[in-house]
């Protein structure tokens, strides 16, 4: 017991540099999955494999995750996981329960993965997060009989960062691309609002903002009307613009964007926070040079 | 003259790569061309610059881009329908070409600046020009002037200035982040690219801005596919079919430019990063090493694999999304509502607003109710409105946590609040809100805005036995504390204070009490001050001024101090006052107004600067304003008046003709008192003493020993140098003296849009308005001068308007009763050199002609009048010099009136005629006008070819920037031409027959004149051409014999009639 816990605490704070709180809950959650399994030593033997970058690839196609992991063999062995895919049915019946709630689909808009989002999933009984990693299933063409074996589980490591680069992934593996994904909302939120849209019309009749049918019209531009638009700037600098100034302390974009979502690359520890500092250090010489600029310019 | 322009091109093909975006630099001139039809492909564009005549306009205007290659694009322009010129076919032959070439259209580009027709129809044309890579594009794009029209730049280049202008304050604060691009198919790769984030409010303010002024010329291509190309070494030729495939006779449609204007800063941004980006790849795993490669090449293109490429877009689309979402016609809206009657919680409603005017605002159950319809909001046409809503939601989720309970249903319209949310969403939230894009709507109290400030409510009116002449003197006021539009007492407040809680309410309105404002109410109740007539002034000039820190809310004027500040701030006309009692003439209504504001502001103390239009009649203005003294009793000293000395002998003239009773002297010439006891002496009971900028600079220790009344400067443009020794001597004698003096300028040009010389002028009227001038140059010269800062200009207009009249001729509102054609006699004096060769002349001649044979007598008369009216224009003319020296401006006091009232003529971007009688002085006059001005002036006489002749006129009425001045001679012109583009008509010379001037007048007066026309005639003083003035005025017998008999009657004049007629009298 003693040496499964250390070996859990070995592997959390080695993954993530800021500790897994900083994770996105979907990340954590994923983490969680793996440190439920039984078999810690080979979980720990996965985790060297992880870290020295015997993993080569991962490929998310489709609905599946392909990898390759260069194990004692000359060649890498090829790896597959992937998640029990959810019917048509199923997915109308998640897409339903999501459209009761506009938090969701607002999320979702927003790039971000909801919390409860498994409250809408438990509607048709089924579950996007795996609730055991039995429920992973994934192929390996190694000797090893058993499964997951040492370069499956290196893949379940990486796959939690690799998790946070795109919350939508897990719907890829259910079946839906987030494009699709949100299609489909669309689709089902306007049957909602179908009823409300007639509502609407008929209160709508005398308003001075009007719900046009036909997508295509064209808007008449304001040049059309008068051609001398064409050329004509009456504009003034903005008065912001007079006067270029700098950020304030720690208000960039990147800051402001924060830590890169990208899952590391085990064999380059550091990379990212080298990438964004560079960036950061760069950014700051780059405005400093454009306050230059603009001091001399229209002179 | 050539105008610039710059064309974005999507992309354009060069030998090393194909599909790099580049910005077109291309120029037009307006040239005489037939109108033309498109072929297969669009036709050339007949006025635009070929690349060689482009590129070495650009090098004479240090204006040449670096990294350009020559190329052609297609743009779609407006374009005017005309019919061929040649139509020269058989009525037969014509309807069979008709039928062919049913579908051809024929015309011609228009070109900016052009009157537009009714009927435009948008073509495209084939456009020559260089185009610019993107980073070399920003650099040029820099050295743009970010304010004024410039002649020679199309105001598109003022639109790209700005974008540029924008795209380094996104540099500058960190508003960008690196992005993934993925191939949009063949030709495009994948790209790393630097994009800039536009979450924030003002950008989005700001590509609204620029959005809806964008010239539609700066996005209006699609790119040209040369006939030839080289493939490896072999040149080819594209076959007809592909080459009309390539390049249809296709237009772009105009669209909305939010989208266009987003890509086209990303654009700028995205080059400016790359070029100054040094990439770092040390310890970084390949991909990372690979993006950052790539974000510093020139390019940008990333060599990665599909699915690597596809991860970096998918991760750094991700990171951008934490912070900005797409470029939308609309965005979400949070609009808080101040709780009801016995209840706790406030109500937050979503809705939707139009990004282009945030007062254009949905329901939300309207963006639910629409579905996958457009919503049009107002103007603005809104594509799936419920998800731009949701995705809005969603964001402001982020930011303000309690918006999740107002989210649990389908479609949300909207939600209560804790006061304590309220408090967070007015105080912190609704300012993060609107950084990452989501409207937030106040309560108008607690909005942010000044209103919802703590501040003061005053009532004011000028003390009981006041007539508010002077301005230090104290008003009786009584003031109250208001804050949202709801006053309070002292004690409310104090009581409100007490209550510890952020928001309170007061008098049905919410209101947010700040620890600061508390503090600045108090420190004002303690020290109870007073306010003046010059507070008043202050605090009713423009909004937003404050009293001790305090903002002044309200500011209500009892009925005597209202009227006083109406006249001052000039929301009012100055009350009329009718001309004095001994002014020998009449003032028109608009006159008598300017009249009662030169009072007005005498009795203030003020200095005021009277800027009408030329023609308008300053001088009289000023002469009654004196004579009005002098009724009034209050004329006690001399007043000096300091104008060129081009104009002296008008002002003498004048005075003498409008108030005889004024005694008027001059201090000029050799003989003028050298000391200042004999000029005090000479002084004595005058009223107006005349001198030039010259004297008084050289007499200036002589001339500050008089006690004047006033000072006033005429053509005040002479001292707007502020540091020239001319500015200087005039604002000291200004300032000096024992007793006031008031102050008056005189000048015709539009003084207020000249902001560097704006402090001369207002250190000589009133020196405290501007301050010091370093602080003027600092705080106003260069903001406005160089970027073009409209607030600053507004602020400095208002500091100065109370001190500034300009009236103008083209006003109709203002001055309906000036007649269509105004006359005016420019009266001018004689140099130095002209007066000596005149007398020369004269004695020389009449000697010759009293001795000469009765035969000769004739031709020698004629002869002598024509060389005095030479010397009249210039000594060079009568000399018969050939070349134009570098005194040639000073050699002649007429040329000096005419070059100063050209000046005004240019400036305020009229057009003129310019008539004399001798061809010679039109060739040296165009050779001196065409150094002066550095533009092309035209010289229509009797050896001009037809053709020429027509190329001038054509030129002269059509082209959008043709010439400003037309030289013509009296007699090569004066007939039969149609220049109704001019509004001045100068005849430099007089002739006889003033008929044969108003014919000559007529060319711009007569039908399709819109503007009023003014017509200068320059007469020198006591020369022949004031005899000839006279006697045209006077009807005499001469001038009967005159007209009609042309100069024949000169032959038989007496001697002493002759001698009379040529004597250089007492000007």
């Amino acid at each position: 017991m003693t040496n499964s816990s250390k070996t859990k605490s070995e592997i959390t704070t080695a993954l993530s540099e800021e500790g897994l709180g900083q994770q996105p809950w979907w990340v954590e959650q994923w983490m969680e999955l793996i440190n439920s399994y039984r078999f810690k030593k080979r979980l720990e033997r996965a985790w060297t494999y992880a870290r020295e970058g015997n993993v080569t690839s991962i490929r998310f196609e489709g609905r599946r995750v392909h990898a390759r992991v260069q194990g004692t063999g000359e060649d890498p062995y090829k790896v597959k996981l992937w998640l029990d895919v959810l019917n048509d049915e199923d997915w109308r019946y998640v897409l339903e329960a999501l459209t009761q709630k506009a938090r969701w689909s607002a999320q979702l808009l927003a790039g971000v993965m909801p919390s409860d989002i498994e409250r809408a999933f438990a509607a048709s009984g089924r579950r996007l997060f795996p609730f055991k990693l039995q429920e992973v299933r994934s192929e390996c063409n190694c000797p090893d009989k058993a499964n997951p074996c040492k370069h499956i589980s290196a893949i379940y490591f990486l796959m939690g960062d690799r998790f946070s680069e795109d919350p939508f992934v897990l719907f890829q593996l259910r079946g839906r691309t987030r494009a699709k994904l949100l299609e489909d909302l669309a689709e089902q939120r306007r049957e909602v609002l179908k009823d409300l849209a007639k509502e609407e019309e008929q209160k709508n009749d005398n308003s001075q903002e009007s719900i046009i049918d036909d997508i295509s019209i064209p808007l008449t531009h304001p040049a059309i009307a008068d051609p001398s638009l064409w050329w004509q700037y009456e504009g003034n600098l903005n008065a912001d613009l007079v006067v270029i100034t700098p950020a304030m302390e720690g208000d960039t974009g990147l800051h402001s964007a924060g830590d890169l979502p990208l899952a590391e690359e085990p064999r380059f520890q550091e990379a990212r926070q080298k990438f964004l500092h560079h960036l950061h250090q760069e950014g700051a010489k780059l405005a400093q040079q454009a306050m230059l600029q603009a001091m001399t310019d229209g002179e | 003259m050539s105008l610039l322009h710059a064309t974005w091109l999507p992309a354009i093909r060069t030998p090393t790569s194909s599909g790099r975006p580049a910005l077109l630099v291309w120029a037009d001139a307006w040239r005489v061309a037939s109108p033309t039809s498109p072929g297969d492909t669009p036709a050339l564009h007949p006025f635009s610059l070929e690349s060689k005549a482009l590129r070495s306009w650009l090098i004479e205007k240090d204006l040449l881009p670096n990294d350009i290659i020559d190329a052609t694009a297609c743009l779609t322009l407006p374009s005017r329908s005309l019919k061929p010129r040649n139509t020269t076919k058989t009525v037969h032959e014509k309807s069979k070409a008709e039928e062919l070439d049913k579908p051809n259209w024929t015309g011609l580009p228009l070109q900016a600046g052009e009157p537009v027709p009714k009927q435009c129809e948008w073509w495209p044309w084939q456009v020559q020009g260089l185009a610019v890579e993107p980073a070399a594009a920003t650099a040029w794009l820099s050295k743009l002037p970010l304010s004024g029209r410039q002649p020679d730049l199309g105001d598109e280049l003022r639109w790209w200035s700005h974008l540029q202008r924008w795209a380094l304050s996104i540099i500058a604060r960190g508003r960008w982040l690196p992005q993934v691009e993925l191939s949009r198919g063949e030709g495009y790769p994948h790209r790393a690219r630097w994009v800039p984030l536009l979450n924030r409010e003002d950008d989005r303010r700001r590509l609204e801005e620029l959005a809806a002024g964008l010239p539609l010329v700066a996005t209006c291509a699609l790119p040209w596919r040369e006939p030839t190309g080289k493939r490896s070494n072999r040149t080819t030729r594209l076959r007809p079919e592909a080459m009309r495939a390539a390049n249809p006779v296709a237009s772009c449609r105009p669209r909305s430019g939010r989208l266009r204007v987003a890509n086209l800063l990303e654009e700028l941004v995205d080059a400016q990063l790359r070029k100054g980006f040094e990439p770092n790849t040390e310890s970084l795993d390949p991909l990372l090493a690979t993006w950052q490669e790539a974000l510093g090449s020139e390019s940008g293109v990333i060599t990665l694999s599909d699915e690597e490429a596809a991860r970096l877009a998918t991760a750094s689309n991700h990171w951008r999304e934490g912070v900005a979402g797409t470029v939308a016609a609309a965005r979400a809206c949070l609009e808080l509502f101040t709780p009801t009657e016995n209840n706790d919680l406030w109500e937050l409603r979503f809705a939707l607003q139009a990004e282009a005017d945030p007062t254009l605002k949905v329901p939300a159950t309207k963006a639910w109710g629409a579905g996958s319809k457009l919503l049009q909001l107002g103007e603005v046409q809104v594509e799936h409105p419920g998800e731009v809503l949701l995705e809005g939601l969603g964001r402001a989720l982020t930011v303000f946590e309690p918006i999740e309970r107002g989210l649990d249903s389908a479609t949300p319209n909207s939600m209560q609040i804790t006061p304590a949310e309220a408090f967070v969403l007015v105080r912190t939230a609704a300012s993060q809100l609107r950084d990452v894009g989501v409207g937030v709507e106040l309560p108008q109290s607690l909005s942010g805005g000044l209103a919802s400030r703590l501040g003061l409510a005053i009532k004011a009116e000028l003390s009981k036995r006041s007539k508010g002449f002077t301005l230090g003197e104290s008003l009786d006021w009584e003031w109250k504390l208001m804050i949202g539009g709801v006053s309070l007492t002292l004690h409310d407040l104090e009581q409100l204070a007490g209550k510890k809680s952020p928001l309170v309410h007061h008098k049905g309105a919410w209101i947010e009490l700040r620890p600061n404002d508390l503090k600045n109410a108090e420190l004002f109740c303690n020290a109870n001050p007073e306010i003046s007539l010059d507070d008043a002034l202050r605090l009713t000039a423009t909004e937003g001024e404050s009293l001790m820190k305090l903002p002044v809310h309200r500011f209500e004027a009892g009925p005597r101090l209202q009227s006083v500040l109406e006249q001052y701030h000039q929301q009012k006309a100055p009350d009329p006052l009718p001309a004095p009692e001994g002014f020998n003439g009449q003032l028109r209504p608009y006159q008598e107004r300017g009249l009662g504001w030169l009072a007005f502001l005498n009795r203030f103390d003020q200095g005021a600067c009277l800027a009408d239009d030329m023609g308008l009649g300053k001088t009289i203005q000023l002469l009654a304003f004196l004579q009005h003294l002098k009724i009034e009793k209050e004329l006690k000293r001399p007043v000096l008046l300091i104008a060129p000395t081009s104009v002296l002998t008008n002002w003498k003239r004048e005075a003498l003709a409008f108030t005889p009773e004024l005694q008027v002297c001059e201090h000029y010439g050799p003989k003028r008192p050298s000391t200042a006891s004999k000029l005090k002496q000479s002084l004595k009971n005058i009223d107006l003493m005349l001198t030039s900028y010259g004297l008084m600079q050289r007499d200036s220790e002589l001339l500050e020993a008089i006690d004047w009344q006033g000072i006033v400067i005429d053509e005040a443009q002479a001292i707007k140098n502020s540091n020239a020794k001319q500015s200087q001597a005039t604002r000291d004698i200004a300032k000096t003296g024992k007793s006031n003096r008031f102050r008056i300028a005189l000048t015709g040009t539009p003084v207020e849009n000249r902001v560097s010389e704006l402090w001369a002028l207002m250190d000589f009227l009133n020196p405290n308005v501007l301050g010091e001038e370093d602080f003027f140059h600092q705080r106003y010269r260069l903001p406005i001068e160089r970027y073009g800062d409209i607030s600053s200009l507004k602020d400095l207009k208002a500091r100065v308007s109370p001190f500034l009249l300009r009236r103008l001729k083209t006003d109709k509102a203002i001055i309906s009763d000036l007649p269509e054609k105004v006359e005016l006699s420019e009266w001018v004096g004689l140099s130095n050199e002209q007066q000596s060769l005149y007398q020369k002349t004269v004695e020389e001649t009449l000697d010759a002609i009293a001795r000469a044979p009765r035969g000769q007598k004739h031709g020698k008369i004629l002869g002598l009048l024509t060389r005095l009216k030479q010397i009249c224009n210039h000594p060079a003319l009568a000399l018969k010099e050939e070349t134009v020296d570098k005194d040639f401006l000073i050699r002649s006091a007429k040329l000096q009136r005419l070059e100063e009232i050209l000046e005004e003529v240019i400036e305020s971007g009229d057009r003129a005629l310019l008539f004399t009688q001798f061809a010679e002085w039109g060739h040296l006059l165009q050779i001196y006008l065409q150094k002066r001005w550095r533009f092309d002036v035209p010289f229509l006489y009797g050896s001009t070819t037809k053709t020429e002749r027509q190329a001038m006129i054509d030129r002269f009425q059509e082209d959008p920037r043709g010439p400003q001045i037309f030289l013509l001679s009296l007699k090569a012109g004066g007939i039969g031409l149609n220049l109704t583009r001019a509004n001045h008509v100068f005849h430099i010379d007089r002739w006889w027959n003033p008929a044969v001037e108003n014919q000559a007048t007529d060319r711009a007066y007569r039908i399709g004149q819109e503007n009023r026309v003014m017509v200068h005639k320059f007469i020198t003083s006591g020369s022949v051409e004031e005899k000839i003035d006279q006697m045209i005025k006077e009807k005499s017998r001469l001038a009967d014999d005159i007209i009609g008999s042309g100069e024949d009657w000169l032959g038989s004049l007496g001697a002493s009639e002759l001698r009379e007629l040529v004597t250089l009298g007492d000007n």
